[in-house]
């Protein structure tokens, strides 16, 4: 008999849906995009990392047959190329990058767009530039922008609880520092956007998203539209780690052309222009302070965080204070401060990768802890136990964890790994280290609400077919709203197609950023899918005779609960629910937005032991061995959460040991899938999953997330497992490259030596 | 990007090839595999009036044993081809190795030893797109006079990356080029030029056509370090010789690669092992001489310290790997 409260589709390994569509390469992504009468558009960028546009001749370009349309600054008065609204779409009188945006054109086919580019005359009069933080804050400096004194863009002090009271009283403090170098997202899908602006009433834009609303609201005053005027299709998305939460200087730009020429426009971003075009994580540079009582009770933390934004910053300062903030989301300290200062320089505005600033603090801090536990004589383990919060745990900012399992990830991360055989014992550079983090799950903020809405139908013969706007880009949350809708409606999740992706067609979503889709877009496929069950319900009721409540759905059929013995086929129901006298066709309406006042509606935890050795001669890490434990309050799909497991240890691997963009007087140096570093599948490590279950009061089915989570933990772990294996040496610099680890060995030898002379 | 305009020819022997070479001189170019050359034309770095085709040519993919014991190998050959096959494994071991060093999988299914013998010297300042270059002034490879990685330099200091010639040199192999005036026979260790812009003596209307291997007793290894296990040009790389067994050796051979513009035949490192033995005393000793005769590194792709070190390491590798043999 089936129980009312037990889970047939939740908790099995359910295949992405769009899996055999993907395998086949009939997913249509951005580039697939080809309409009628469309044009090719390119963007000529700027040579010069400063330099004053003296003039731009584009009448030859104009001239060449095939060319549609030649555009510029002047072209775009009064539009801005960001969504914060700092960064201009075309550069007007001063590049301040680059790679900045000069002119674009439109021509019928790539070829002539090529030739029309290199046709455009630009002359120049360079001016000196800042390549990097430490230029940018010398004294006298070159100034990126002359209304920002210094080139400082904002300069911000964010104090939690009682960090000045806590650090006085503390026994103990401990100081570390570490730089973080500019990486690049590198998606699988490059930058693209196909504009149709063709009828001065409708903006269509085909382009890779992780938030259509975000970019309907910036796109539509810019244009002078109105939010449903704007319409973005967003099929797939290849790929987003955090580097695609808006509108881009290629959007407006291809927008233009399509209205200038009333064709649809294609912009495309070949090769190194992706690193021009992406806005990744800039330089940062962290300087941690810790206060600990002797007992190992950690008080308190103070970050000084540099952060890089680039030419133009808008939206890198915002995001810094997450990275402080993680810290008191672990450890319930007496005071949390952050001061970020963000930095303007001659390179690519910066804005975000996978992980944020938070993977990079983390390495800071696990290596901190470690240390720290070290120099008490603790286990580090031992030391984070004896620090990590309960659930029920009030934050320093009003956050409460209604569910919190870091202790049980710790625990199962010691077992698990054979932690005890191995820290403390493995032979000369090989090293064990840990790593907890939490990652916040929900966006209030970004407005007011953090809606999302869900439309589901039914169709006569009991398919269902599920409407949202969350983009799935990579992750399969598509796959786990048709499974909570699967649940609700018990049915088979293979029953349920989803449509998403369309502003025109589905109703309200934020997007698939911090870490909302499960938890947001999850209740409201959730609370839409509840709504048409409601609806066949009375019918069912009324067929088996039975009360309303009184009814259970799973596994295809509706059952009366307190009579199992009598059920009906649920396509029945359905079918029988249109094909009556009242000729019902049935529909589910439904949106969530958190309860909660605060940004976040609950948090993930996870801890991660990490196993690595190093190459003493070369200066290579290899990382063995990551056992993950996290908590993501439900599984929904076991086999997508150790998915994004996987490739978020791979990811944080990446990132501590390799990905860096290498850059002479502003040029980057490596813009290629060659140069760019980032390791393959033969450098993957051995990863166990534990996924462990706190059921959270908010999630669907108690689900929270496991989208960002395991990345930062994994940082702090391999971190910490590279600072073991060289015998306890703080790594002040991600990616630890071969040359640091080899420089950080001669350090090493020069202290042992040293010591051994004292 | 796109392919610049240009004809392509696809030549039916080779014979009509020398003599599509002949007509166009410095205007055509040969593209076997294509996955350097067709990549180049992309970034605009290479801009043949004519690309002449070498594909399927059946004459310059065969591997054919000769009389005196060696092996004769078409330039045409595909490296996964090479890479399988059982005669250069069971007889040329470092060889196979340095083929299976190059790239992956995917390039080398498409990827020539010709290709791989004949290719282009690489810089972080000239692999990129036409527009990336305009951030710069020009260089010596882009009709410029300066070079960016050693702006003092009067020559080109791009880096020769590739992996088999290596393994070729200490074997003792032998290239056939032709044209339509006929054909000349040069040991591959004759074959580079120190300039990174004109880094092989190959004339606008030569073409190598084979590789001839001697048969070889003696034991080999090939090592390379690089960031990733595949898809990665070398960081260092080294094939070296020796006779004997053991330590006991008479003559030994080390060629380091991808340091600098071509491949370094070590000269007193070679001559202390092989005076002295594969001791690891000799073998510290030798390593001791490497940097003498790297010439002029670079910060090209990596740090020139750490290349220096690299060089050392992978030296003292090989030989160690020898000994063990």
């Amino acid at each position: 008999m089936p129980a009312k409260d037990a889970l047939n589709v939740i908790g099995t390994r359910q295949p992405r849906l769009d899996g055999p569509e993907k395998c086949s390469g009939k997913s249509i992504f951005g580039d697939d995009v080809v309409l009628p009468g469309m044009l090719c558009g390119k963007i000529l960028r700027s040579s010069h990392a400063h330099a004053r546009i003296l003039s731009i001749d584009t009448s030859k370009a104009e001239a060449l047959p095939g060319v549609k349309a030649v555009i510029t600054a002047a072209d775009s008065e009064g539009i801005m190329g960001t969504r914060r609204g700092q960064e201009p779409v075309f550069c007007k009188d001063i590049t301040t990058y680059k790679g900045e945006e000069i002119a674009a054109v439109a021509a019928l086919d790539e070829v002539t767009a090529e030739k029309a580019l290199r046709l455009i005359e630009v002359e120049y009069e360079e001016l000196p530039s800042v390549e990097n933080m430490r230029r940018a804050r010398i004294k006298g400096a070159p100034q990126v922008h002359p209304d920002k004194p210094g080139n400082i863009w904002s300069d911000v002090v964010d104090t939690y609880g009682e960090p000045d009271e806590a650090f006085a009283e503390a026994d103990l403090i401990y100081e570390e520092k570490l730089n973080a170098s500019v990486t690049h997202n590198l998606f699988a899908e490059f930058h693209v956007a196909v504009v149709d602006f063709s009828l001065p009433d409708k903006l269509t834009l085909w382009t890779p998203t992780q938030t259509a609303l975000l970019m309907q609201h910036a796109l539509a005053p810019a244009f002078g539209l109105s939010i449903s005027q704007v319409q973005i299709i967003h099929l797939n998305t290849g790929g987003a780690f955090s580097g695609r939460g808006g509108t881009r200087p290629h959007h407006y730009i291809a927008a233009l052309l399509s209205r200038e020429t009333r064709r649809p426009v294609k912009i495309f971003a070949a090769g190194d222009e992706e690193f021009l075009v992406c806005r990744a994580l800039g330089e940062n540079h962290y300087k941690i302070r810790a206060a600990v009582n002797k007992d190992g009770t950690l008080k308190a933390f103070d970050m000084d965080a540099d952060m890089d934004g680039g030419a133009f910053p808008a939206e890198v300062g915002y995001f810094g204070w997450m990275a402080g903030l993680c810290n008191s989301w672990v450890f319930p300290l007496k005071g949390n401060r952050l001061r970020r200062r963000v930095v303007m320089t001659n390179t690519r505005p910066h804005f975000l990768g996978h992980g944020g600033m938070m993977l990079s603090t983390n390495s800071a801090i696990m290596q901190l802890c470690s240390k720290i536990a070290k120099s008490l004589d603790r286990d580090p383990i031992d030391f984070l136990l004896q620090n990590a919060i309960d659930p029920g745990h009030k934050g320093l900012s009003g956050e409460v964890f209604a569910s919190c399992g870091l202790k049980e990830c710790l625990e199962t991360v010691r077992r698990e790994s054979g932690w005890e055989d191995k820290y403390g014992k493995l032979p000369e550079y090989h090293g064990i280290g840990v790593g907890i983090g939490a990652m916040a799950a929900g966006a209030k903020g970004a407005f007011k609400h953090d809606t999302s809405a869900a439309l589901v139908k039914i169709g006569e013969d009991g398919f269902v077919t599920v409407f949202t706007g969350i983009p799935d880009m990579g992750q399969g949350t598509h796959t786990t709203m048709a499974m909570i809708a699967a649940e609700v409606l018990g049915i088979d999740a293979n029953h349920v197609q989803m449509v998403a992706g369309d502003t025109d067609i589905t109703p309200i979503d934020i997007g698939a950023f911090a870490q909302r889709g499960t938890i947001q877009t999850g209740n409201a496929v959730r609370n839409a899918a509840l709504d048409a069950r409601d609806q066949l319900a009375k019918n069912a009721a009324s067929l088996l005779e039975t009360s309303e409540d009184n009814l259970i759905f799973k596994a295809g059929k509706i059952f009366v609960a307190d009579a199992p013995e009598k059920s009906l086929d649920f396509a029945k129901v359905v079918y029988g629910t249109l094909h009556n006298d009242e000729g019902r066709y049935t529909m589910g309406r439904g949106f969530y937005n958190s309860p909660l006042e605060f940004k976040t509606t609950s948090w993930s935890f996870g801890a991660q032991v990490a196993e690595v050795s190093i190459d003493p001669e070369i200066g290579q890490v290899t990382v063995h061995r990551v056992t993950v434990a996290h908590d993501l309050g439900r599984t929904i799909n076991p086999l997508a959460c150790e998915g994004q497991i996987d490739g978020q240890v791979y990811s944080a691997m990446s990132q501590i040991l390799y990905e860096e963009v290498l850059s002479d007087d502003g040029l980057y140096l490596n813009p290629s899938r060659l140069e760019y570093k980032m390791p393959r599948t033969y450098e993957m490590p051995e990863i166990t999953h534990h996924l462990i279950e706190t059921i959270d009061p908010y999630g669907p089915f108690g689900a929270k997330e496991i989208g960002e989570g395991p990345i930062v933990t994994a940082g702090g772990a391999i971190a910490s497992a590279v600072s073991d294996a060289l015998g306890g040496m703080y790594m002040h610099q991600v990616p630890m490259t071969p040359m640091r680890i080899l420089r950080a060995i001669k350090v090493k030898e020069y202290l042992e030596a040293a010591e051994a002379a004292a | 990007m796109l392919l610049p305009d240009h004809s392509y020819v696809k030549v039916d022997s080779l014979e009509d090839c020398l003599e599509r070479l002949r007509e166009n001189g410095e205007k055509a170019m040969i593209v076997a595999g294509g996955t350097d050359v067709i990549f180049n034309m992309r970034l605009k770095l290479f801009d043949p009036e004519v690309v002449v085709s070498l594909r399927g040519l059946e004459e310059l993919e065969k591997v054919e044993e000769i009389a005196d014991g060696g092996l004769r190998i078409g330039a045409g050959a595909r490296l996964a081809d090479l890479a399988e096959n059982p005669i250069i494994n069971s007889r040329y071991p470092a060889f196979a190795d340095s083929i299976r060093a190059v790239a992956s999988t995917h390039i080398r299914n498409m990827a020539t030893l010709g290709g791989n013998i004949c290719l282009q010297t690489r810089c972080a300042y000239t692999n990129n797109s036409e527009q990336w270059r305009e951030g710069l002034k020009t260089c010596y490879k882009t009709d410029g006079n300066i070079c960016h990685v050693l702006k003092s330099s009067t020559k080109c200091h791009a880096i020769n990356n590739a992996d088999t010639p290596l393994a070729l040199i200490v074997l003792g192999a032998v290239l056939t080029i032709q044209n339509t005036d006929g054909s000349r026979d040069v040991p591959i260790a004759e074959f580079y030029s120190e300039d990174g812009m004109d880094n092989t003596m190959l004339k606008p209307d030569e073409v190598v056509t084979f590789i001839t291997i001697p048969e070889v007793t003696d034991r080999t290894t090939f090592l390379k370090i690089a960031p990733r296990a595949g898809m990665d040009f070398s960081i260092a790389a080294v094939a070296a010789r020796c006779d004997g067994s053991g330590a006991d050796v008479s003559k030994v051979t080390i060629v380091l690669g991808s340091l600098s513009t071509h491949p370094i035949v070590l000269d007193k490192p070679a001559r202390i092992v092989s005076e002295k033995g594969l001791t690891d005393d000799a073998i510290a000793e030798a390593v001791e001489q490497v940097r003498e005769e790297l010439g002029e590194l670079t910060n090209l792709f990596s740090r020139t310290v750490y290349k220096k070190r690299m060089a050392n390491v992978i030296v003292k590798r090989a030989l160690v790997a020898l000994r063990e043999m």
